[in-house]
């Protein structure tokens, strides 16, 4: 480079002396070289820069929770077969390595692949799992001890994509599964370790056999050329492009070793298209083709993926599988060929299926609802760039074990719905929210009734009036106030108007458009009447009850007028969960979470989102409306859900159904999990549905298929059970016929009744069994 | 002709060269040390209080209004467990999902029966909080994962594995008086308070377990600048003991 100052004068000299052709020609040949020169130094320095910086930029990658294993969980062999499935785990006859699994009767003995979290690492190990029932009997670890926890590594679920939306895993060389590099010298250029960049040898052989066919069979392109064909160059085809190519494979030699350019290779390389996600690297293909790592390939599956390399589009193996085994056989018969592997080796390879996974039944965004709600949670804290170029890992609370049967619910009910309720059913459109009520995670979201689409996201954006759902509120604020109000309180239940501030006169109604007389208050919420919920609530004050609301977590603003006593304020379902959150927790609000934490992609902790809690109520009040909440399901407007429930499923919830049935609601807990079902249309037209049957229905068909805990709240201390007559609300005895017990804030609870008649004669008549006996 | 193209070309390879170097050097910019103070709270709706303070102490007042003085405890010295010193003890008990209690609950008379608060005699002072603890297999494993973190100053890591205990045992008290007491230690005395007083509401029948969750909140409502409060949370933490 120091010398392309000097031929410049050079020539200007002695061109007078030469013959003018002559002269000129060796001007333009200086010129020429010098040129050749600077533009060797340009490639120089982009090959350079490029190669030694930063080499790509990779998406976030989202994974849902990993499955914790310990004696006593809840888990069905089933479901966690399910899990194996999808993480690709190979059924084996025995346990050889990380990603295999032996099934035997109610034991699963696996080898685990171990994962870097935000708490540390988690080891792969071999781990024996037995099931007895719906839980996890037994746990040990290889030798038989016995292991008090373990976790799988997480299922990713989706990324976080830039406007190309190109995709890779990166990895290291070290991590390449047996015969990946010998069969893709083998294959795509096997003069690889011998050449400089580019192979005179195999230019001359292509040439040879481009010639002889007749057509363009063969590409003379060494590796090293693909590398920078791919990562410097565009996609046209010319002469120059392909000179450009050449130099800069030399120089690319010149600077990096063999295994660098390799490395190099098998992140950079096209594998396949996933709708909009290029899918990029041997890494990210591996996961994509088989749901596995790529450090667990077999033979056969290497075969593949290197025989994918020449047309990822051509041979694809999901939509021309013939097309794709013919080529991973004429692989596998040159690695044969070749010495790579024996011919009995490659025997047994080409016997194997194409082994591809189903698309989309793990695969990468098939959960765009989730994945817009982390998105818009890191939104809050990252820059887009950070997001779709770091690598980032993004650990999240999503169950995809609860999210299948959420769908699957939903699927079911709604073909049930339709083939009950007619063609009408099939305009309502629908969402879902499954959270963790004890820690305020989300564990399952649906943004729409098919799931798999990305769209409008009806969790996160459909405000809805959401109709009685709001009565848990008004009954809160009375009970508060033990002094006047308690479960058994009379209320009247029974036309009335009020005329609003600005002069229109309110009229509310009954559902049945039936007066009820008078009622106990626990029964107005159980049954959920208007007219003595709403009179209720004008006693209170509309601006007490919406504080109310304000405390158990809903920040939107709603005017105080009386309608909004009755659920005429529209809240996303999303609003609705964090609602009924507070009151299945105790009266302790949490923030919904769909986020634990985010690690850098080298593994380092970045960010935790931590749990949060504040108590927002009284212990004793919340665990009173909860009381009145299990009477909705018990004998209230949700009471079908025994027809397919064990009656020793304690459960509380609330049905919501707006004017004209246009929004049918049910929000509703167990001790463990806390659903949100929404059905409507999405131009806010009427349905068939109420919130008993349509909502209700979905979430009912949810809880069988999760089987849930039954709800139990801890006795708070400041709450009695008292044994009362359920007709007259009076003390009694539990001596006494249909005595029932009730909860009350103490002190508020009715005087004790006496015991009743019978109880005198039962001791007589032990006494006069045991003179009997005597 | 040559000339300028020369330079142009010279002119041109030189800047890209300049122009594109920079491109490597792009990290993270998020929020400092990766294992450090500022664990920012969650992301969405950090909803402080609406009705924080008067709510709390009806509250408290609610949940033990019958307690007699609590004069006679006075002169016992009030032990802050060191709860990171003591070992966890624990015994393999029968787990929580086999119950299927109905809306009645089993203790459906606990009465008066913060009083009944028969001082566990047997509990040495320095005993971490092992006395009345039944905690499985997993969360005990973890509450020592959590300890070995907390002592050697990776709090975040200490409260992330105690969330993993808590997801593992939701209505487990002595997990949440770990979280609470890492919260603490890491200057979050509201939410330590908060998560001392979920403690509270699970430790039925635990008396030594209540007793340090109310000295844990007795300290919290102290770096809160809340004296007053403290003292009352003090006078529970006898109590129960």
């Amino acid at each position: 480079m120091t010398r392309s100052r000097s031929p410049r004068a050079r020539p200007k000299r002695r061109s007078n002396g030469f013959h003018p052709f002559l002269g000129w020609a060796l001007k333009l040949g200086l010129v020429g070289l010098v040129v050749l020169a600077g533009y060797g130094i340009y490639l120089d320095a982009v090959v350079q820069e490029k190669f030694s910086g930063k080499r790509w930029t990779v998406p976030a990658k989202v994974y849902a929770r990993p499955l914790e294993l310990f004696v006593g969980q809840k888990l069905t062999k089933n479901d966690f077969l399910t899990e194996l499935d999808a993480l690709g785990y190979r059924r084996e006859t025995s346990v050889a390595g990380p990603g295999a699994a032996v099934v035997a009767g109610n034991n699963v003995e696996l080898h685990t692949r171990g994962f870097q979290f935000y708490e540390g690492l988690e080891p792969a190990r071999r781990v024996g799992v037995h099931f007895s029932g719906a839980y996890v009997a037994g746990l040990t670890q290889a030798g038989g001890a016995s292991l008090a926890v373990a976790r799988l590594e997480p299922l990713l679920v989706g990324g976080l994509y830039p406007a190309h939306h190109e995709d890779r895993i990166l990895i290291k060389l070290e991590q390449a599964p047996p015969y990946l590099l010998e069969t893709l010298v083998a294959i795509e250029d096997r003069e690889f370790f011998n050449h400089h960049g580019v192979s005179p040898k195999s230019i001359a052989r292509a040439f040879w056999i481009n010639a002889t066919a007749g057509q363009l069979r063969q590409g003379g392109s060494t590796l090293t050329q693909q590398l920078v064909k791919n990562f410097y160059l565009s996609n046209e085809r010319s002469l120059s492009r392909k000179l450009n190519e050449a130099m800069m494979a030399l120089l690319l030699e010149l600077h990096y070793s063999k295994n660098e350019i390799l490395e190099a290779y098998l992140n950079e390389v096209f594998l396949g298209q996933d709708g909009q996600r290029a899918v990029h690297g041997f890494g990210l293909a591996s996961q994509f083709m088989f749901s596995q790592p790529m450090s667990e390939l077999k033979l056969h599956q290497v075969a593949l993926l290197v025989g994918i390399v020449k047309g990822p589009s051509y041979y694809n193996p999901r939509r021309f599988p013939e097309r794709a085994l013919e080529r991973r056989n004429l692989v596998l018969d040159v690695l044969a060929e070749q010495g790579v592997v024996t011919p009995e080796q490659a025997g047994i390879a080409k016997k194997q299926p194409l082994g591809v996974t189903q698309r989309g039944s793990l695969a990468d965004s098939s959960y765009p609802g989730f994945l817009d709600l982390v998105k818009r949670q890191l939104r809050q804290d990252y820059r887009d760039e950070d997001l779709t170029e770091e690598g980032l890992r993004i650990f999240t609370s999503f169950d995809p074990i609860l999210q299948l049967k959420a769908e699957a619910a939903l699927a079911e009910t709604l073909k049930r719905l339709s083939a009950g309720r007619g063609k009408s059913v099939d305009e309502v459109e629908a969402a879902m929210l499954v959270t963790s009520p004890e820690t305020g995670e989300v564990q399952a979201l649906i943004g729409s009734r098919q799931p798999r689409f990305a769209g409008f996201n009806r969790v996160l954006d459909a405000v809805r009036p959401i109709g009685s759902l709001i009565k848990p509120a008004v009954y809160l604020t009375a009970l508060e106030r033990p002094s006047q109000y308690s479960l058994t309180s009379w209320l009247s239940d029974a036309p009335f108007s009020v005329k609003g501030q600005d002069g229109q006169v309110w009229k509310p109604q009954n559902y049945d458009h039936q007066a009820h007389g008078n009622v106990f208050l626990y029964q107005a919420l159980a049954n959920s009447y208007n007219l003595s919920t709403a009179k209720l609530g004008l006693e209170l004050g509309v601006p007490t009850v919406l504080k109310t609301l304000e405390r158990l977590g809903v920040s939107r603003e709603f005017p105080a007028y009386p309608s909004m006593l009755l659920g005429a304020g529209s809240l996303t379902p999303m609003e609705v969960a964090e609602m009924y959150q507070t009151l299945a927790n105790g009266g302790f609000n949490t923030p919904l979470r769909g986020i634990r934490s985010v690690l850098t992609a080298e593994g380092e902790p970045l960010k935790r989102y931590p749990f949060q809690i504040q108590q927002r109520f009284d212990p004793g009040a919340i665990y009173l409306v909860q009381n009145a909440m299990q009477r909705v399901m018990r004998e209230g407007t949700g009471r079908s859900v025994y027809s397919q429930l064990p009656a020793s499923l304690t459960l509380a919830g609330k049905t919501g159904t707006s004017n004209d049935s246009r929004d049918s609601w049910f929000a509703g807990f167990s001790q463990d999990l806390l659903a949100v079902v929404w059905l409507g249309r999405d131009d806010n037209g009427k349905t068939p549905l109420t919130g008993a049957t349509g909502a209700l229905q979905v979430w009912t068909g949810f809880m069988r298929k999760a089987d849930p805990l039954p709800l139990d709240m801890p006795l708070p201390d400041n709450v009695i059970q008292a044994w009362i007559d359920p007709r007259t609300g009076q003390g009694s005895d539990p001596s006494c016929s249909g005595a029932q017990q009730m909860p009350y804030i103490r002190g508020s609870e009715p005087t004790p009744g006496s015991a009743c008649g019978i109880q005198a004669p039962a001791g007589e008549v032990m006494d006069w069994v045991k003179g009997w006996l005597n | 002709m040559s000339k300028w193209l020369i330079t142009a070309l010279a002119a041109t390879a030189l800047l890209s060269g300049c122009a594109s170097v920079q491109r490597g050097a792009i990290p993270v910019v998020e929020a400092g040390a990766p294992v450090s103070d500022g664990e920012q709270v969650a992301g969405g709706g950090n909803y402080r209080a609406p009705a924080p303070k008067p709510q709390a102490v009806t509250q408290d007042s609610g949940v033990l209004v019958m307690v007699p003085g609590g004069s006679g405890a006075s002169s016992a010295p009030i032990q802050s467990y060191p709860a990171s010193s003591g070992p966890i003890v624990g015994s393999v008990s029968g787990s929580a999902p086999t119950a299927l209690p109905g809306p009645v609950t089993e203790q459906s008379s606990p009465g008066f029966k913060v009083i009944k608060s028969t001082v566990p005699s047997g509990i040495p002072n320095t005993a971490g909080l092992a006395g009345d603890e039944q905690l499985d297999g997993p969360v005990l494993a973890l509450l020592t994962t959590a300890q070995q973190q907390q002592s050697s100053g990776d709090l975040n890591g200490a409260s992330s594995s105690l969330e993993r205990a808590q997801r593992i045992a939701p209505r487990e008290p002595q997990v949440l008086y770990r979280l609470a007491e890492v919260h603490l230690a890491q200057g979050d005395a509201a939410q330590a308070e908060q998560l001392a007083r979920r403690g509270l509401s699970y430790a039925n029948g635990r008396a030594s377990l209540q007793a340090s969750l109310w000295e844990l909140i007795a300290q919290a409502r102290e770096r809160q600048g809340d004296p007053a409060g403290a003292a009352e949370a003090r006078q529970q933490a006898r109590i129960n003991l």
